[in-house]
């Protein structure tokens, strides 16, 4: 072993030594404070859950004590049935009935999760706040389920749930020469593995495939669908996930406290546990552990603690005010005032990551000459070989087939046609313009393509086959990526990772695989990652791919998007807009740009572009919209002379333009 | 800065969230001028137009308006010694309707009178804004917002009209439109601060131009000259 690398190890090592040795050290000082701990580890537990749906999906689930209830109830139910339930009687053990817990709570998860698939934000949280007051109040009904029609009484006095009073007493573990009736160092040890096997997964999950697609969606849910992740089944993913560690979470606790009732499982827990995530910070494991730590801790010890304090100097002092004071009442007042302050001070959270761009100063000759001077012109040679593979074989046989044909596209909103009747094709290795004024209907035709919206009549072919109806990341998967008007990268993911999320469809990671990493997986990870930087060289962005995208500058931006699109391994590529904002030498290059892509893989390109010497200048051929309904078709030559497109688009001032360029 | 100078930035240093933005920015805007401040991608435009409202705060340097130092005071106030801004990206009150979108522009004006009149004075500008007085704003198209946002900084009844990227996005028919109006208001006695990209349009409708790069100005001259100058024809113009 290397010096470096016991160095490494050493933090770790003191780490294992102190969760280790800390209940001993208790035991030996008579603090007493292991029991407090061991809460405090069961809602960081809680915590960490929460934070795969509202750190990692950036859903705001404000009732996630629901699934904690549904853990404990599942523990009590089953471990501990209550009189009057028809499974009283049948014991099952503590360490079959987490697992079984785990597994109701991800199933509920999917419950609450798929109402909420399509509303997003505010309603979104009010459907979930909706959820968390649902769960206990149908635990107090459930204790006494009498159904009485017309004096015949199939159901009498059913008690499922033990009601308000609750289930009392739980059943506590049993292992051999283990102590779980009174000694609290087991309860300890047992939620250290549980917790250390969870982080361990959940770490490995926000490295994958799954990590990526959630984060994704938590940037921009519209981009990622339209870069190939499936929103439904990864949203769904979060919730039950999420819930599944407050299964685990909630059955240990039901059975560390003895007893449960739906009082502890209601609206504050739900908000407690979204404090502990925010002050830690959204996203970061050590910031939830920290938050979680800091909340419950304060909360069990040191309010208390401060209350002795205050009452020693209020008697000291002869204050009859102080003498009385109970500070843990007021630990909604603490808990309020120190998520203030710190939203204040740190609004990202205590561990939250602050992304500051560096503080360069350049010398100012070189970027006047960087300015004069073209950026990197793409080359062929650095041309991915796995792109130029992917380009090669075909998905299904094409032979004269256009690759995209549209008939007949119709789409309105209200009373307003925003496409009408429109017509367009494009052959193999096409590149195709669509130009028109503002509002003729351009970005509303990808939307329609790309299927983010839907025909109202007309038909959609890709190589021959419809693709009416099918969801965006379905249509990415079918081979047609798409690049944004205003740039819709994912703005706090490094430039690798925007592009990994574009590898998504054609990886295949699952969760299983994403937490044990089988050789298969990460054989496709290890290739995915390799591909990923060289398609980033190949956009000249291989030296930036650990940047953060939203501190690239524009024009890296700009060219960070095409390559998310290629790495979808696209046979069509929809270009929205791709050289506005940029400067006439970052143009041309991109004009360039396109042009090989064509060339060498063969693509087909669609390309909605306002800068006439680009669009007149690559397409084979232009087709106009105007309110929705094509005005002209034809070669750029033929485009440039019609009467009705100058009328309408390019204005009478513009063949002068032309000649003075 | 001399007398006629409506507008001087003297030295101005910036920062725009974590970026040093400006460094050490001059300039002046004379009485009934049209001044084009061009320049590329994150080079400082945006950031002088929020440096002279408010909206950023000039670390070092002074903000003269009308002789009265602004770089202390709050943007609502700005906004009522006759400083107004169409920003970039336009803007507009998406759920509201046009002519709503239009009065607001006059919120801090009293004058019921002088008001009517100058929206009768936009929308002789602006005929295409008279046909949707009552539609929504959102459901505008681009060139109509960017009108829209236009006619509302005029309706403050503004000395001075601030206006960032007018072109961006928009069909070069109707860039040529916008530009013949901006020439109008500023026929009318509106002085004009344009931040643009599209530098060869700007210039065309400027009397003078200060090219931007990297938070310092790094030429200045009358437009024609600058049209003429070899930088910004190899940076701006896009000419071999």
């Amino acid at each position: 072993m290397t010096e470096s690398r016991l160095v490494r190890l050493f933090p770790a090592a003191l780490l294992v030594t102190a969760l280790l040795g800390y209940p001993f050290l208790d035991r030996w000082l008579q603090a007493q404070t292991v029991h407090a701990v061991t809460d405090a580890m069961i809602y960081v537990l809680l915590a960490l859950g929460l934070n795969i749906v509202v750190g990692y999906a950036g859903m705001l689930d404000l009732g996630y004590a629901a699934f904690f209830a549904i853990g404990a109830y599942t523990m009590g139910l089953l471990n501990s049935p209550v009189l009057g339930s028809p499974l009283y009687g049948h014991v099952w053990s503590f360490w079959v009935v987490i697992w079984i817990a785990a597994l109701v709570s991800a199933a509920l998860g999917v419950v609450i999760g798929a109402p909420t698939l399509r509303v997003r934000g505010d309603y979104l949280a009010i459907i979930t706040l909706a959820f968390g007051e649902i769960i206990p109040v149908a635990i107090r009904n459930l204790g006494d389920i009498t159904i009485d029609i017309g004096g015949w009484r199939p159901v009498e006095r059913l008690n499922l749930t033990g009601g308000e009073n609750g289930v009392n007493p739980v059943g506590r573990p049993h292992l051999p020469f283990v102590n779980f009736d009174t000694d609290f160092i087991p309860w300890y040890f047992l939620i250290l593995v549980i917790g250390a096997f969870s982080l361990w997964a959940m770490n490995r999950m926000r490295d994958s495939r799954l990590g990526r697609a959630w984060m994704a969606i938590r940037e921009d849910e519209t981009a990622a669908s339209c870069t190939g992740v499936n929103l439904i089944k990864t949203k769904l993913l979060a919730f039950a996930l999420g819930a599944s560690f407050s299964g685990f979470a909630g059955s240990f606790y039901a059975a560390k406290l003895q007893a449960i009732t739906p009082g502890a499982f209601e609206f504050n827990v739900s908000i407690m546990l979204l404090c502990m995530v925010v002050l830690g910070g959204m996203g970061s494991l050590k910031g939830v552990i920290l938050g979680g730590m800091l909340i419950t801790l304060f909360d069990r010890i040191l309010l208390s603690q401060m209350t002795f304090l205050v009452r020693w100097i209020g008697r000291s002092l002869g204050i009859a005010t102080l003498a009385a004071v109970d500070l843990t009442l007021w630990r909604w007042f603490f808990f309020g005032l120190g998520l203030v302050v710190v939203m204040l001070i740190r609004p990202e959270g205590l561990m939250g990551r602050r992304v500051r761009p560096p503080e360069a100063d350049v010398d100012e000759g070189e970027e006047t000459l960087a300015l004069v001077a073209a950026p990197p012109r793409p080359r062929a040679e650095t041309l991915p070989a796995w792109l130029r593979e992917a380009a090669a074989t075909p998905r299904r046989s094409t032979d004269g087939l256009p690759v995209l044909e549209v008939r007949g596209l119709t789409r309105n909103f209200g009373g307003l046609t925003a496409v009408s009747d429109v017509d367009l094709v494009i052959p193999a290795g096409g590149i195709v313009g669509l130009i028109g004024p503002n509002g003729a209907g351009k970005t509303t035709f990808f939307n329609l393509v790309t299927g983010l919206l839907r025909p109202d009549k007309g038909e959609i072919r890709l190589d021959g086959a419809s693709l009416v109806g099918l969801r965006p990341h379905a249509i990415v998967g079918r081979g047609i990526a798409r690049t944004f008007q205003s740039i819709r990268l994912f703005q706090n993911m490094s430039v690798l990772d925007n592009v990994l999320v574009g590898e998504h469809c054609r990886l295949h990671a699952s969760v299983a695989g994403a937490v044990f990493r089988p050789p298969a997986v990460v054989a496709e990870e290890v290739r995915a990652r390799g591909r990923a930087r060289e398609v980033l060289d190949f956009a000249g962005l291989g030296d930036k791919a650990a940047e953060m995208a939203k501190n690239l500058a524009y024009g890296d931006q700009r060219r960070l998007e095409i390559a998310r699109a290629l790495a979808t391994e696209p046979r069509l590529l929809l270009l929205d807009e791709p050289t506005a904002g940029m400067n006439p030498r970052e143009t041309d290059t991109l004009t360039e740009l396109i042009g090989l892509l064509r060339h060498e893989l063969g693509l087909a390109i669609l390309l909605i572009e306002h800068h006439m010497e680009v669009v007149m200048g690559i397409s084979d051929r232009i087709t106009v919209l105007d309110y929705g309904t094509r005005i002209a078709e034809g070669t750029p030559a033929e485009i440039r002379r019609d009467a009705r497109v100058i009328e309408a688009y390019l204005g009478k001032g513009y063949e002068q333009e032309l000649v003075s360029i | 800065m001399s007398a006629a100078d409506l507008l001087a930035l003297d030295d101005v240093h910036a920062y725009y969230g974590n970026i040093r933005a400006l460094k050490g920015v001059s300039l002046t805007v004379g009485r009934g001028e049209i001044v084009t401040l061009i320049g590329g991608n994150g080079a400082g435009k945006t950031t002088t137009l929020r440096t002279v409202i408010g909206l950023v705060r000039a670390l070092r340097g002074t903000v003269t308006f009308g002789g009265q130092r602004i770089d202390r005071v709050p943007t609502h106030r700005i906004a009522r010694l006759g400083i107004a801004q169409s920003p970039e990206g336009r803007r507009i009150f998406a759920p509201m309707t046009v002519l709503e979108n239009l009065e607001l522009g006059a919120f801090a004006r009293t004058d019921r009178e002088a008001i009517s009149q100058d929206l009768e004075r936009v929308l002789t500008l602006f005929p295409r804004l008279r046909d949707r007085l009552a539609q929504k704003g959102g459901t505008l198209s681009g060139g109509e917002q960017q009108m829209l946002a236009m006619g509302r900084a005029l309706m403050a009844k503004p000395d001075m009209l601030l206006l960032d990227e007018p072109s961006m996005g928009l069909s070069p028919i109707l860039v040529e439109t916008i530009f013949d109006i901006i020439r109008n208001i500023n026929q009318l006695g509106t002085t004009i601060l344009l931040v643009e990209q599209n530098a060869r349009m700007a210039l065309r409708v400027a009397h003078r131009g200060y090219v931007i790069q990297t938070g310092r100005i790094v030429l200045q001259d009358a437009s024609s000259a600058l049209l003429r100058s070899d930088l910004v024809r190899k940076a701006y113009l896009g000419e071999k």
